[in-house]
Order: structure tokens, then sequence, then C-alpha cells
């Protein structure tokens, strides 16, 4: 009926009309209607775009309406008074809705059918949504931002690095970068705390020092008064600050009259200018306020302190790829210019929102493949049950066709059962959606994702619960229902209640597939679980019990402070010893500078690379228990006059490989702005993984506290004898002692650090685990069940066999076996797809590889015992077939 | 959307909208049902646009009520869709489309003799004094 360039909306429209308008007006319009239609959403495509179609077919619906409802009542009414009968038959709707009612009544015929196919369905698409949910929060939902598409991140990348080797910018190259690019329009950020004093107890607030004009990049206006504009970043400029929506809940209630007032960060007063809306979050939810950068003349110009983000607005018709060649062109630029900060630049320009969502990607598509499969398997169940339930209607179905019932409309009745299944299961399917999804947030599993406080059941994830619901009702639906029209009805009439063996080849193949599907599902899940262990298993350099930490950030120079502050901590009852680190172990890379060695300067034009510090006080090694290997440890004897520096072995290693690193000097940072003049490796200390277990450790250069007295941030570590949790208090008095304007934040175990940073390992193979059980449990339901299904219908077959002489064993064996030809089957199936697909997560594994044989035989394994588990009850009920009863059976 | 009866020519009930238009576009005109939906576009400045549905809603009512008819000879048959129907006004129209006009008109007459509208001029002079 519909030539194969009609568009989309004009056949829905045409579907419609068959659908909605009764069946005179229909035979007497419905052509013509569908002709103007079809003109007028040409027209509208052509005048306004794909959009303007659509929106035409929109407008259509009120009155499409309005116009089938009058003029149904209107021949309904006619034909209670006329003799002629209009033909009825013709009625699609009518006839929906009879198929509707019939399959209704035939579910509450079979409460049990009914209720375990809507709780399999219900779990089905229950996981699928509530993955779902966070996959579109946190990948598929645009950034609340203007034209997000448009927004790119920009950064630094090292010559030959990967895309994703993207790293801070420094002032002076930000404001070339600035002022010479053309194609976009840049701006900078810079994370900031503050401490907030002035309002009750004081706190810390996590907030952005925007540079260059952020907020006009942005594009988002305020809730409230206005945005930081460039002018305020101006050193003489009247110091402002803008708050989050929470922020300005929290602090000032919600108050209009908040605008103008100020708030004391840092010790310095802003005044409030604006409030952002609650959809802002940028650059994450966590964002309490934005203030303006400051930058004095000659800190503008600094090129070696690399701690700019950069985002870029793209001009009108400019696409990433024109902005990436100017970029590049720019770059070659400071590269000539500035050969010894440049001499490597490469400026690497990225989609904003896929820097956002860096390194979740893999995690959250692994674990939607995996409950795609969860959906397949309850669709192949399903399936199952229904082919079940066919064999058992045949004869109703017959006699249905004998009396005339046309193949179409026996299919049609079928599918409009399974749809129907579908959909109630899928509503139920949304209740456990949302339960699980607010588990998953509960259980903070998603606390580690980006966007995490993006995530909930929007209507885009109704509309993709609804889709999966009728896919899956087509799906398990259209197989048992095309079998069983197909049949010849005399047969089936023939054949009595017993039902056929016709259609047992397709429970095999149904239970087969759904054998291959929890095997690679079971595999993904061996191979996390696997590597989880093993991560667990690495050791972190250090003996992570015992230990108590919190941080503190000074809010102006002191350089008394944190000595004293440990001093006192480490005098507690039930502490062993106290020490500073400038950022803790395992928690990241963290701050970094260039490292050069005195001994054997670089050629000129030749950049140093850049080595991660830590700032200690001296105690730090022996108070985390991190081993000497050669030299000595920091003393208080090392003072800023004779700097002694640490390093770690994968430092040396690198450096100074085959040859004695100490009493070899080195400096950090560029020749004109040093940390420190030249400082002597006075010891070589054993590594930590502080870029994740799971990754090599990272050279470190260890710098007494001493050296950088200034240092305005330092996480205490502290060695306790007894539980930790009782010295926290105590500690939190001592600081407050000192001065009570300090917050003291992040109190937790070291332990718990260790736990966090496997977090995102912990949450995928969790959640595979589960996925992977509930495939398990389906799988061994679908095992059983046509095992059970095939004994019962070999009934008569096995009793001949007992009545011969067959033993209990030999028939038992041969069920049994039936079962283990199923697995077999799908173990072939499932290992050439876990093969194929596993691949795809290799960069989630630590220490196994994707064809991991152990993982494979152990999962092959489980599946066999889950088989024969599955056939037991089944080959046991064979052996105890009474061979009179069998035979006289029908 | 027309309203469910159709009120006997002569008395001030309203003709629906799209009723009045479809009798206005066809007055000097034989249409297919889109050039309706665009001469009405056209002459209300695109103010009413009719959907396929809300035209036939209407045009099945005006057929039944003998206000309109359906054309058996196709006027440009020579380059149209054959599939398209036109449509005529019957004298029985043109006098509900007229009694319709001049019911707006007396209407319109009541609101300035009640000086809610501003008397007619018989040329647009200009106002004031």
């Amino acid at each position: 009926m519909s030539a194969p360039r009609t568009p989309a909306a004009v056949r829905a429209y045409r579907a419609l009309l068959a659908l909605l308008l009764p069946p005179r007006f229909r035979g007497d319009f419905a052509d013509e209607m569908a002709l103007v239609f079809a003109d007028l959403h040409a027209e509208a495509t052509r005048t306004r775009g794909c959009r303007g179609g659509l929106r035409v077919l929109a407008a259509e619906l009120p009155g499409l309406l309005a116009l089938a409802l009058r003029e149904r009542r209107a021949e309904r009414a006619e034909r209670a008074h006329s003799t002629t009968a209009v033909p009825e038959d013709k009625d699609m709707l009518e006839s929906l809705l009879q198929d509707l009612r019939f399959a209704g009544r035939s579910l509450r015929r079979s409460p049990g059918f009914a209720a375990v196919a809507v709780l399999t369905l219900a779990l089905g698409v229950g996981a699928n949504t509530a993955i779902f949910s966070v996959v579109n929060g946190v990948l598929l939902t645009p950034l609340a931002l203007r034209e997000p598409d448009r927004l790119v991140a920009l950064g630094e990348g090292a010559e030959g690095g990967a895309p994703t080797d993207f790293s801070t910018t420094s002032p002076g190259s930000f404001f070339d970068w600035q002022r010479q690019a053309t194609r976009l329009r840049l701006a900078g950020f810079t994370g900031s705390e503050a401490t907030l004093t002035g309002r009750g107890e004081p706190e810390r607030l996590v907030g952005v020092s925007t540079i260059g004009g952020l907020f006009e990049v942005l594009g988002v206006p305020p809730l409230l008064g206005r945005p930081i504009a460039r002018a305020d970043e101006d050193p003489s400029a009247e110091r402002v600050v803008v708050l989050s929506h929470g922020a300005w809940r929290r602090l000032f209630g919600g108050d209009r009259g908040a605008l103008g007032r100020t708030i004391t960060l840092n010790g310095t007063p802003r005044t409030v200018v604006g409030v952002m809306p609650a959809s802002f979050r940028f650059p994450d939810g966590t964002t309490e306020f934005w203030a303006p950068s400051r930058f004095e003349p000659d800190f503008r110009a600094n090129r070696d302190q690399y701690f700019i983000q950069v985002v870029g607005r793209l001009a009108p018709g400019v696409s990433v790829e024109a902005a990436r060649a100017e970029m590049a062109t720019i770059a070659e630029r400071l590269r000539r210019d500035w050969p010894l900060y440049n001499g490597d630049l490469r400026i690497v320009v990225r989609p904003l929102q896929e820097t956002v969502v860096e390194g979740v990607r893999t995690r959250l598509f692994v674990v939607m493949g995996a409950v795609a499969f969860v959906l397949l398997i309850t669709c192949a169940n399903l399936g199952n049950l229904l082919l079940a339930r066919a064999s058992v209607r045949r004869r109703e179905i017959a006699i249905r066709q004998a009396l005339g019932a046309g193949r179409g409309r026996v299919v049609r009745q079928l599918l409009t059962e399974s749809l129907l299944l579908a959909l109630v299961g899928g509503a139920a399917g949304l209740l456990v959606g949302k339960l699980f999804l607010q588990v998953l947030l509960a259980a903070q599993a998603t606390t580690n994702l980006p966007r995490a406080d993006e995530i909930g059941l929007d209507p885009r994830v109704l509309l993709f619960t609804l889709g999966v619901s009728v896919v899956a009702g087509l799906a398990f639906g259209s197989l048992p229902a095309w079998q069983l029209a197909r049949g010849r009805s005399t047969e089936a009439l023939r054949e009595g209640a017993r039902g056929s063996a016709g259609h047992q080849w397709a429970r095999s193949a149904l239970v087969v597939s759904e054998l291959a599907l929890a095997m690679v599902l079971l595999t993904g899940a061996g191979l996390l679980l696997r590597s989880f262990a093993l991560l667990q298993r690495v050791d972190p350099g250090f003996p992570a019990d015992h230990i108590l930490t919190f941080d503190v950030a000074l809010r102006d120079r002191n350089a008394t402070f944190f000595p004293a502050s440990v001093e006192r901590i480490a005098a507690l009852p039930g502490v062993r010893s106290a020490a500073l680190v400038s950022q803790l172990p395992i928690t990241g890379r963290g701050i970094g500078a260039w490292f050069n060695r005195l001994d054997r300067p670089l050629p000129p034009g030749v950049k140093p690379t850049g080595e991660v510090y830590r700032v200690v006080s001296p105690e730090y090694f022996a108070t985390l228990g991190l081993p000497l290997k050669r030299g000595r440890l920091l003393t208080a004897g090392d003072r800023r006059e004779r700097p002694a520096v640490v390093i770690n072995e994968a430092l040396a290693k690198r450096y100074y490989p085959g040859e004695e690193p100490l009493g070899k000097e080195i400096y950090l940072g560029a020749p004109d702005n040093r940390l420190f003049d030249r400082g002597t490796i006075v010891g070589v200390v054993g590594n930590t993984r502080d870029d994740g277990l799971g990754r090599e450790p990272l050279p470190t250069v260890y710098i007494p506290l001493a050296v950088m007295p200034d240092w305005p941030f330092f996480s205490y570590v502290v060695r306790t004898a007894g539980a930790p949790g009782p010295v926290a208090a105590a500690a939190r008095e001592a600081i407050r002692a000192l001065d009570p304007n300090l917050p003291v934040r992040n109190v937790r175990t070291l332990d718990a650090v260790l736990a966090e940073s496997v977090a995102p390992a912990r949450w995928s193979t969790t959640l595979l685990g589960v996925f992977a059980a509930i495939a398990l449990l389906m799988a061994g339901l679908g095992v059983f069940g046509v095992l059970s299904f095939a004994v019962t219908q070999r009934t008569r077959e096995l009793g001949i066999r007992i009545a011969l002489g067959a033993a209990p064993a030999s028939v038992q064996r041969m069920v049994v076996g039936q079962g283990l030809g199923l697995v077999g089957a799908g173990l072939a199936l499932g290992l050439v797809g876990a093969f194929a697909l596993t691949r795809l997560m290799a960069s989630m594994l630590y220490g196994v590889a994707p064809t991991d044989p152990v993982t494979y035989a152990a999962v092959g394994a489980v599946l066999v015992a889950i088989a024969v588990v599955a056939s037991y009850l089944p080959a046991r009920r064979a052996t105890r077939v009474d061979p009179i009863i069998a035979l006289r059976a029908d | 959307m027309p309203h469910d009866r159709d009120p006997a020519p002569g008395s001030l009930a309203p003709l629906s909208a799209p009723v009045f238009q479809i009798l206005l576009a066809l007055v000097d005109d034989d249409l297919h049902g889109y050039a309706i939906i665009q001469d009405i576009a056209a002459r209300t400045g695109g103010e009413v646009r009719l959907t396929a549905s809300t035209l036939y809603a209407a045009v099945k009512r005006l057929l039944d009520a003998g206000w309109i008819e359906e054309l058996t000879e196709r006027p440009r048959a020579e380059r149209d869709d054959p599939r398209r129907r036109y449509y005529r006004i019957t004298r029985l129209g043109r006098d509900a489309a007229r009694a319709e006009a001049r019911r707006v008109e007396r209407l319109a007459a009541m609101a300035r003799a009640k000086r809610l509208l501003p008397p007619l001029r018989p040329s647009s002079a200009p106002k004031g004094p």
C-alpha cells in the first residue's frame, strides 16, 4: 500500500486512519484525507524541515481523535437503528479490542503462567530500565549548557601521545591561545576550594576560579543577578562571587535578598552578585561557587604552572575539525616562540561531553550490554513458556481455525496476548527498575560516576522501557504464534491434549541460545571477578590498616601551624605516630613539576619531563610504613638551606638506571622558577601505586615540609595503636585548639581510601555478577523446563522402555544426557560469543587476559553443573514412570 | 471544529469557523481538499490552518447537509491526481454562508450601537479634531 518513498509520517497517518476511523467514514474519506495530509506534510517539510513534518502529524491528532469518536458513535447509532448490518470484521480497532479482551481472559485463566511471565519480564525490563537510566543521565543527556554540542575542551597533549592524554595549561599559554583563536572563543577555569567563615561553623566550599570570561563561553543565564564577567578578573575590581543553587539554598535559605550580601571566603569578603540555576553544574555537581581569578601581570605571563582547564565555544559554522586545524597552527607558532616551554606543544581539542564522561563509557556500555543479554535471556525463557503453553493450546487454536478463523487472525490474537503480557511486565519492570535504581543510588554505587546527580527516570527512560517491552513482546511472541498458526488443524485435533513433539526443536534452540548468552555473561562477570580479586591482592606499598587520615587547608600563610598540629596529634593517647603529606597515596597523580638533574643538564631547547612530587613531614615514611631501600629517611635536621630529598624506586629506575642516585643533585620546576635551587638525594624508598592499584607506580620525589614551609594544604596520616575511629574526635579537637576557624575534612581511614580507589571496578564487578546470576538462574530454569516437557511428552515411550526392562539408571542417564547435549551446544556457541565480546572489556581488566582459560573453564564447569541439576529432577521423574499408566495415558 | 448541530439558515447561532471558511473558499471556485486548506490559510494570513482531519470532519457534515456537493467531472483532470475529489458549493450552502455573514454583520452593528466599536466611516478619515 505504501510506495517506497512515502514519508514515515504519512504512513503513520494512514495507519492511524485505518485504526481509528469507523468503516463507513473510512471508506468514504480515508484515501483523500491521506492525500491531503501528504500535501500538508510535504509543504511543512519543505518550509520547516523534518520537524515541521512531525508537527503536522502532531497537529492532526486531536482533530482526528474527536472525528473518530464522533463518527464511530454516529455509525454505531445508525447500525442499531438499521436492519442492514455494516460489516464489522473490517474494523481494526474493534477487533483489536476484542483481541485484547480475549487475551486478558485467557491470561486470567492461567494465572500461574501469567505471574511467572510477568515476573520474569519485570526482572529483565527492570534491570534494563535502571541501567539505561544511568547511561541516559551520564552519557546521553546533553550537558545543561547553552548549545552544548558547540562546546569543546582543550588541553595540552604530548607529542605522539594518545588523544586521551590531556592536561591543563599555564596562564601564559592560555592567554596566547585565547588571543590568537578566531574560530572559537576560549575561557579557562581551575578548581578552587575556599573556607567559608562568619556563618557559624567554618566550612570548606568547593568552587571554581573563572579565567578569561568562563560564563560568556558557557552561556547559561543566572537564576538571579548576573554571572561573572571578564571585567571582574581585574585585580582592582570589586571581589565578587556567584553561588550555585544548592549553596544559595543552604547558606541563604533561598532568599532573593542574598544578592548584594557578602560572604567571607578564605578570609576575604566577597559580594554575592549572582545565583546559578539548579541545572547548572559546571564543571560538575559538587561546585558551590564561582569566583573570578585575579592574576597579577607577571603571573599572567607564567608558563610553567599548569593548572588551567580550557573550554571553548565554536563559532557558528565551525566544525571541531576546523577548530583543531586552527589550534594546530597556533601550537606551531608557540613551539617556535617558546621552545623551552612549548617545544613539544600539541593542543588537543575534543567535544566537551566526551571529556566529562571519559573513562566511564566502556564501563557503562559493558554493563548495558550485560543487561541487554539478561533481557534476551528473559525473552528466550518467555518464548519457551509460551511454546509450552502453545502446545497445550493447539487444540483450542485448531478448533478456532476449524470454525473459520483465518491464519492472520490467529497470529494476531496470539501476538496480542504476548504484547499484553509484555506491557504488563513492562509496567512491573518500571517499578522494579525504579527500585533497583534507588538501591544503586543509595548504595552510592554511582557516586564515582560523573554526572551521578543527573541520573533519574525521565521521559526518555520511560520511552525506552516501553520500547523494550514491546520489542520483547513481539520477540518472544512471534515464534509460538508462527508455530501454532502453521500447524494443520486436523492433526492437532487427532493428537489430543498431549501436544506434539513438533516444536521441541524450537524449544531446544531457545534453551541453547539462553545457555550461550548466559555463558557470555558469566565469562564477562568471571573475568571481572578475577581481575578484581587480583586487584585487591595488589600490595599498595604500605600497610593501610590502623591509619586515620583527614585534610586541613590553611586560609593564609602560617609556617608554624602544620608542624605544631602534627606534633600535638602525635602526642594524643592511642596514636603511635603522625605525619603530613601533600596528597595521600593511591589518590591519583597530583601535582608535578619538571624534573632536572643538575649533574646531567638537558641540551637547550629540550623540555624536561614532569614528575610527581609530594611534600611530607619527616615522619611520613615511618608512619605510613614505606620501606627505606637505600640511604636515609628525612629528619628534622633537614632544613631549607640544604634541601635533602627522598625519591622512590620508580624514579631511581627511570633516571638512575645502574647508577647510584644517592648524593646526586636535582631541582624541580623551570630554570627561572624552581621549587628549590638544588636538592641532594639522600634516600630511596619503596613505591606506592598512586595512580591506582592497577597502574604502575609513578616516579615520585618527596620534598621535606621544611623546604616548602608555605604549602597550604595537607592530609594528616595518623597511625593508631587500636581502631582509628576513636582517635578522630581527639585529633579534631587538637586542630580546633590551634585554630577554631579551620574545618577538618575527609576524616576516614586509609583502608577506606584504598577501598574507594577500586570502587569503579567493584561497581562493574558487582553489577555484572548480579546479572550473570540472574542469567544463570534463567538458563537453568530453561533447561529444566525443556527437559520436564520432553519427559512428559515421552511418557509413553519411557513407559515402554521400562516395561521392556530398561534399568531406571539408564533412563535417567538418557534424560541427563539430553540436558548435557543442550549445554554442550550452548557452551560451544557461548564460547565463540565470549571470545568475540570480552575483548571489548580489555581496558577494564587487570592482570587477566580476555581469553583467560581458567575463567572459561570455571564458567563451563558452572554451566554443566547447573545443567545436571536442572536435568536431574525431570530425569528422576522419568524413572518413576509406571508403564501401565504411561500406556494408558491420554 | 464544526459544531455538532449546524444551525438553520437565518438563526443567530454561529457556524463553526471551519465550516464557514470552507464555504467561503468555495464561493468563487470549485476546489479539492488541499486547495481549500491553502485558500483559507492565505485568506486569513495563516491564522486559520485546517488539518486534514478537521477539514474532512466538516466536509462530511457539509455533504450530509447538502451545502456542498462533490463534482462528478474533473475541472483540471489533465494535471491532477485522479484520486482527488473536487467540491462545489450548492445554492443552500451559498445561502447559509450569506446568512452567516449577515449574522456577523448584525452582531457588529449591535456592538457599534453600544459604542463597543467605532462607528463606520465612509472613508478612512483621520481621527481627532
